[in-house]
């Protein structure tokens, strides 16, 4: 067996059916992030938010018996945490960064206690109860040979997440509201100087990303797995924010940098069948982040001596 | 101002921050009662069980001092970088890199006098720690790269490769759990004479080390200049001091740190490198030193406070059945609370109406 032939064996187009699953739910963690960077708040809670997302979607799944209760669920109780982080960070004045790790600390907590006092399960559950989300075949596309089994048979949440993408990208480039949220951010003083409602659009920023984060929770617990387990975000929400610092807050560059990870998700479990340590090879989407991060930094110094500005802004000193 | 003045605003302060984390500590216990409801159980009964189990008897103390050895190693680390206005998020990796070259020098070289194996171990994990930190400095100051995702990225990288590490090159056949070999007794730190615990002078280390690091940062040029540049780092600037040396240092030695944290937790409890053996001491370490207003010696009883949590929660969820991850949610809520500025000006407020100032 040469080379040529590990390789065949390892990139299969299944291979890049799975990237474009493994991306998802990390593309939806991303457009939440793009949505409150937009709005001027660095959101370093997303890997909480999948974390609650991804329980609350197995006991919504569970109690009702349908995904889609699930997703609601998952929804709602993102929801509630980004609101408590927005009261928290815009009414009380507390850090940004301080405030996204206690909500990272607070749903590993939460979610983790929830699971031995609700569903009485340690490290994991996993049930028939667990009513997952379906793959769904599209009609004609499902024909034709080789886009078919790439493109068709997916979650119902794999096609959401990159409609969200094309939605992300009118609402937040297309429209007046879009505008609004993006002046807030790029300047609060200027935006309410003109009558925008900043405090209202950093909450709608904050909202935004934990009801998508919602989305990516829901689809790691009822459509990548039917089950929920301690650490199963597996730092996706981290990757999801190194999608958003690459992606400068244009949702299409960002999601190069979900596909890239998904691939890397997906070739590290693929080669986990061949054999190879799996801790090695579970290093891959870490690695490629850390790529992916570099390459963007260099990109943006190389534009930032090319117009000879300032240095970049410090960053905020920590007030405790 | 007369000196009485100064004894009245210093009053103030104290009484502000007294009444400052008393709020913080109360929000907490709510949150957590209202948790523990959830569940059916008595949140009264469940903080008795989670008092007694951290400082019920002087064993349970000492071991409670013990535990918090590593904590107040990782909050000292976390207070150099955030001093700095460094967002040095990799503790968890520099712990687990320092741990394991700890342990690699405590079980590869032999025949040594135990003080110098055990210097040795300390020096290799401190040494390590800090190199853990050097790839997400290096790329911060050539590029901009964002140290809060690179530090990330290098916690699972490091924990990912330590677990490779004890997995197949250095796995003990021996051992149970996938790990290294033991190490000498050369190597281990030895105990403090409390029968029955297992205290010993990783913890008079930590204590050390807390003092060295409020002096370094109080008392010296170069602590004066980390201070100034985490401050406002523009102004630092102007004022010729040197930033980016300030910035890389903060992050070098708060790797060192949290990686000598491990090397203690290695050669002090566990004796062996044992994969994910880190319930989160990089972590915590981040909270304790909020918690301290990132103060060197405010870390102390901040970690003490956070290793009575977690050997208490272990009790708690044996005598009442309550769920030991509660202990998350009420540091995460504490976490929540603890740059709060509501709650200082809001104090601040009040108390002087009720204490008018004579000046």
């Amino acid at each position: 067996m040469d080379a040529f032939d590990i390789l065949g064996r390892i990139i299969t187009l299944t291979l890049f059916a799975a990237t474009l699953r493994m991306a998802t739910p990390v593309l939806f963690a991303t457009l939440g992030g793009i949505c409150s960077a937009h709005s001027g708040v660095f959101n370093v809670g997303l890997e909480g938010l999948l974390d609650l997302g991804a329980f609350f979607a197995v006991v919504g799944s569970v109690a009702l018996g349908s995904p889609w209760a699930g997703l609601a669920l998952a929804i709602v109780s993102c929801l509630v945490a980004s609101l408590v982080f927005a009261v928290i960070h815009l009414e009380l004045k507390a850090h940004e960064i301080i405030v996204g790790l206690a909500l990272n600390l607070f749903a590993y907590g939460l979610t983790n206690y929830l699971l031995v006092a609700i569903l009485k399960a340690t490290g994991f559950y996993k049930s028939p109860l667990i009513i997952g989300f379906q793959p769904v075949n599209i009609p004609l596309i499902e024909r034709i040979p080789i886009v078919g089994e790439l493109l068709s048979g997916h979650s119902p949440l794999v096609y959401l997440g990159f409609l969200g993408v094309a939605l992300a990208y009118v609402g937040l480039f297309k429209t007046p509201w879009g505008f609004h949220l993006r002046a807030v951010g790029e300047n609060a003083d200027a935006a309410e100087a003109v009558g925008i409602n900043t405090r209202l659009m950093k909450y709608a920023g904050m909202l935004l990303s934990g009801a998508l984060c919602g989305f990516g929770g829901a689809f790691l617990s009822l459509a990548y797995l039917n089950m929920f387990s301690e650490n199963m975000t597996a730092g996706r929400g981290w990757l999801a924010l190194a999608a958003v610092n690459f992606g400068e807050g244009r949702p299409l560059k960002s999601l190069v940098a979900c596909l890239i990870f998904g691939f890397a998700d997906a070739l590290a479990i693929r080669l986990q069948q061949f054999g190879l340590p799996s801790q090695l090879v579970l290093m891959l989407p870490y690695v490629a982040t850390l790529v992916v991060l570099i390459l963007s930094a260099i990109q943006r110094s190389r534009k930032a001596e090319q117009v000879l500005e300032s240095p970049p802004p410090a960053a905020k000193p920590v007030e405790v | 101002m007369s000196s009485k003045a100064r004894l009245k605003g210093l009053l103030i302060g104290v009484a502000m921050q007294a009444a400052n984390y008393a709020l913080i500590l109360i929000m907490a216990l709510v949150v957590g009662a209202a948790v523990i409801l959830v569940s059916g159980k008595n949140p009264i009964d469940a903080y008795i069980a989670l008092f007694q189990g951290a400082l019920g008897s002087p064993i349970k103390i000492a071991d409670t001092l013990d535990r918090s050895s590593v904590l107040i190693l990782t909050g000292l680390a976390a207070a150099v970088a955030f001093r700095t206005s460094v967002w040095n998020l990799g503790l968890e990796g520099q712990l687990y890199a320092g741990a394991f070259a700890a342990a690699w020098v405590g079980f590869s070289i032999h025949g040594l006098p135990s003080p110098i194996h055990i210097t040795l171990c300390l020096l290799a994990g401190t040494l390590v720690g800090g190199l853990w930190g050097l790839p997400a400095i290096l790329l911060k100051l050539r590029w901009d790269v964002n140290e809060v995702v690179s530090t990330l990225m290098l916690n699972y990288i490091a924990i990912l490769f330590t677990a490779y590490l004890v997995a197949f090159p250095f796995r003990s056949p021996t051992a149970f759990m996938p790990g290294t070999e033991t190490l000498d007794a050369t190597a281990r730190l030895p105990r403090l004479m409390i029968p029955g615990s297992v205290l010993n002078i990783g913890f008079l280390i930590a204590l050390a080390f807390a003092f060295s690091v409020f002096w370094f940062l109080y008392r010296t040029k170069l602590g004066y200049e980390l201070r100034m540049v985490g401050f406002n780092p523009r102004f630092a600037g102007y004022a010729g001091m040197p930033v980016r040396r300030s910035t890389f240092l903060a992050m070098i030695f708060s790797g060192a740190l949290a990686g000598l944290g491990g090397a203690v937790v290695i050669t002090g409890f566990f004796g062996r490198f044992i994969s994910s053996f880190s319930v989160g001491y990089g972590w915590d370490g981040m909270v304790i030193s909020l918690l301290a207003q990132n103060h060197p010696l405010g870390v102390i009883p901040a970690a003490i406070f956070y290793a009575a949590l977690a050997n208490g929660a272990l009790a708690m969820q044996s005598a009442t059945g309550v769920p030991q991850a509660l202990v998350v949610t009420v540091k995460g809520t504490i976490m929540f609370f603890v740059t709060v500025q509501f709650f200082i000006a809001f104090l601040n407020r009040r108390l002087r109406q009720w204490m008018p100032s004579t000046s």
